[in-house]
């Protein structure tokens, strides 16, 4: 049998998110394959400098849809580091809280959405429609379901309105209640076992040497977690715990997703007892109110997304508008080098596998 | 993995680092940007070098290779950030390159992915890497004529205008001025968009 | 102004169909764009779209409605004209999303179109950025209704003012091919 051309491309219900991979296959076995990003390019680090500090906290949420709050973060501790403030200590405490719900909201989807790859799509309706509750409760806080734009340079927009920290208490019981039955539903599963065990590993050495962060370093045995490494906000002052497995392979990263909710929802429940009264939000520079000038200078900031590392490069000359963002996606190395040199050898199927629990998210390579 | 060192300690390996930094490699300046986040500028010809030693003694993290164009003074500064496991340090090494002819050399034996972010910045500003042969191939674009987009005498308005047509919307004053006055409630009227 | 009344051509057996295909349309499972994160929650539990008689589906050759939710980077358009001209007939076209309408926050980008009726005939339009499921499911009431009402003949302008939208198309994209140059 020879070789065959394949598109496994943007219109396929396997991958989700607008990515394509062109390869070689036969039979069943890929002999090269190769990455095509670029569907979802909007030229947004063009953009970002043609618009004032503020107004670019409209476009920001939108670089990674999954997960928009990081983006708002890296943003504004970026913009923190040059112009040197001190934000007040409670609107750090928010920040905390908002971030470690989107990745409780994101971890579900993912979660869920193993489903889709692997054919069994009754965990991705659950899953969805309990990430729903968790929307809820942002747009409340903020007034939109999926973009908030609630994280500012300074701080955050507003306090928390009445009543908000009931009903968080109330959805963290409810999430942690149902944890149980998604991990005997998806993890004990034998069909799911079949499909996920040994297929897509990856080993400590090639993580380091490649770059790959996140839940696909820790499924390897290493528990690097840039949240205990180098803290940012107020990781330091909280207890919770970094959980790893050794397999490497994709049943392993699907079942670190529940003991991540887990720890999650314990930083949530010690921020919301630590947290003091105060303002929310200062003022970073001169200029008056929205037209800012930031100081000169340069700084990188990053977070610990649900993919990995997560970080934004903000070059200031001194005006209103920035000179340069660039933008370091955590699904880079996974997703173009991942797939052109360590896919061949694989089958057809374990590609959508590959991408799904890398989490590897498009919008976030193509900016 | 705790990290058991606390501030004043990170701060001292630091400042030993850059102690044997500058007796190995001279021209090389650093500024401290925040507790763990140091910039160092290093000239072309000695970045090869710094990179190697750094990656060496534990910073062998690369989170991106990126470059900043500095249109007035006609340089590139292409920045590298380095980031250490092990006491949570981040680097952000940078050297500047000529503006009209802009070559240098790749990482990608040092680091595999530096192959996509060398591809990256060369679509988006045209540096060429020397030793990356997959460099040429458009990775984002698709058929792109123009300037390379992410300089800063490429103007994205004018291209929007002139390649993809807007939607032009007439303005009816004296609906509006009704609308205003209150003597027509609500617009629904205007509401219906026909292609 | 007052709207101008559309005449109603269709035959009898065509309006029957009308009638029964409205109930049961099939949605191509494509996400384009961004908006493509609200469309698992109106197709699941919460807010389900299969009591409407909606669900996903995968080949363009079997599915009745495209759903282009927000922006349009030029790559993209390319697959996406591609797909439209492999859908059958009938096929709708709905643009979800502000960026379908005038470019939307990116109206300044080289890469991303700004009215996408210059090169695909629309049928509805969901504004938002991004629309609520709520919104999703309003709008898609809507086309059942124009469709038994017999407005939404987007496909049989495409076909009769096909040089008017390939022109606009090759203007915009420069030429309408995919390649490939890894298999070349």
């Amino acid at each position: 049998m020879g070789e065959m051309k394949l598109f496994f491309g943007p219109n396929h219900p396997g991958l989700h998110g607008n990515f394509s991979v062109h390869m070689y296959v036969e039979g069943d076995t890929i002999i090269r394959a190769r990455p095509v990003p670029g569907f979802l390019h909007r030229g947004f680090e063009k953009l970002m400098e043609r618009r004032l500090w503020y107004q670019n906290l409209a476009l920001i949420p939108r670089i990674c849809v999954q997960e928009p709050d990081i983006n708002e973060a890296c943003y504004a501790m970026a913009i923190e580091k040059i112009a040197k403030v001190d934000v007040p200590e409670r609107a750090q405490w928010i920040r905390m809280i908002v971030l470690e719900l989107a990745r409780i909201a994101n971890h579900m989807w993912a979660f869920g959405g193993v489903g889709g790859p692997t054919g069994m799509y009754t965990s991705m309706y659950w899953s969805v429609a309990d990430r729903d509750k968790v929307l809820d409760l942002f747009e409340e806080l903020s007034g939109a379901r999926i973009y908030h734009m609630y994280i500012i340079p300074g701080g955050v927009r507003k306090d928390f309105p009445p009543h908000f920290e009931e009903k968080l208490v109330k959805l963290l019981d409810y999430i942690e209640g149902r944890l149980p039955e998604y991990e005997t539903f998806v993890l004990k599963n034998r069909i799911l076992h079949t499909r996920l065990r040994g297929i897509a590993t990856i080993d400590t050495e090639t993580c380091l040497k490649i770059g790959v962060t996140g839940i696909g370093l820790r499924a390897t045995g290493v528990p690097y977690d840039i949240r205990k490494v180098a803290p940012y906000l107020f990781y330091d002052r909280v207890e919770f715990d970094v959980p790893t497995a050794t397999e490497g392979d994709a049943l392993a990263r699907i079942s670190l997703k529940p003991q991540e909710i887990r720890q999650s929802i314990r930083i949530i429940r010690q921020a919301l007892e630590y947290m003091p009264s105060g303002p929310v939000n200062a003022k970073i520079a001169d200029g008056n109110g929205l037209r800012i000038r930031v100081p000169k200078g340069m700084a990188y900031a990053k977070v610990e997304s649900t993919r990995g590392e997560y970080g934004y490069l903000v070059v200031s000359n001194g005006e209103e508008k920035p000179y340069r963002v660039a933008v370091r996606g955590a699904s880079y190395p996974q997703g173009l080098y991942g797939v052109e040199h360590l896919m061949p050898g694989t089958r057809i199927d374990d590609v959508p596998i590959w991408l799904d629990t890398m989490g590897v998210c498009a919008p976030e390579i193509d900016r | 993995m705790m990290n058991s060192m606390n501030d004043a300690s990170v701060g001292q390996d630091v400042e030993k680092v850059f102690g044997e930094l500058k007796s190995m490699f001279d021209g090389c300046e650093t500024v401290q940007i925040d507790t763990r986040q140091y910039k160092l500028v290093v000239p072309s010809d000695k970045m090869l070098g710094m990179l190697t030693y750094l990656k060496s003694i534990g910073y062998s993290h690369l989170s991106i290779i990126t470059c900043v164009d500095w249109i007035d003074e006609k340089k590139f500064e292409l920045v590298y950030v380095l980031f250490n496991w092990l006491n949570g340090v981040t680097f952000l090494v940078s050297t500047f390159i000529d503006r009209d002819r802009p070559i240098f050399y790749t990482v990608k034996d040092m680091w595999p992915t530096a192959e996509y972010y060398e591809r990256d910045v060369h679509e988006f500003f045209g540096v060429e890497f020397e030793g990356n042969e997959n460099c040429k191939k458009p990775l984002m674009l698709e058929l792109w004529d123009d300037l390379p987009p992410l300089r800063k005498d490429f103007d994205p308005l004018q291209y929007s205008k002139e390649h993809f047509p807007d939607r032009t919307y007439e303005k009816d004053p004296i609906h509006e001025a009704r609308i205003i006055r209150g003597d027509i409630e609500g617009d629904t009227e205007g509401g219906e968009i026909d292609g | 102004m007052d709207k101008i009344e559309k005449i109603d051509e269709r035959g009898v057996w065509e309006k029957i169909a009308d009638q029964l295909r409205s109930r049961s349309m099939w949605m191509l499972h494509y996400c384009t764009g961004c908006g493509a994160v609200e469309l698992p929650p109106s197709t699941t539990s919460r807010f389900d779209m299969e009591r409407l008689g909606m669900g996903p589906m995968a080949t363009p050759r079997q599915a009745d409605l495209f759903l282009i939710t927000g922006y349009l980077s030029t790559k993209t358009l390319r697959r996406v004209i591609y797909t439209y001209e492999k859908m059958a007939d009938p096929k709708y076209v709905i643009g979800f999303g502000s960026c379908t309408i005038n470019g939307g926050i990116y109206y300044d980008s080289y890469s991303t179109i700004n009215r996408l009726d210059q090169y695909l005939p629309v049928d509805l339009y969901i504004a938002g950025c991004m629309p609520r499921p709520e919104a999703i499911l309003n709008a898609f009431t809507k086309l059942m209704e124009m469709i038994r009402k017999g407005e939404a003949d987007g496909w049989k302008r495409y076909k009769e003012n096909y040089e008017w939208y390939k022109q606009n198309q090759l203007r915009s994209l420069g030429e309408v091919v995919v390649y490939d140059e890894f298999h070349e």
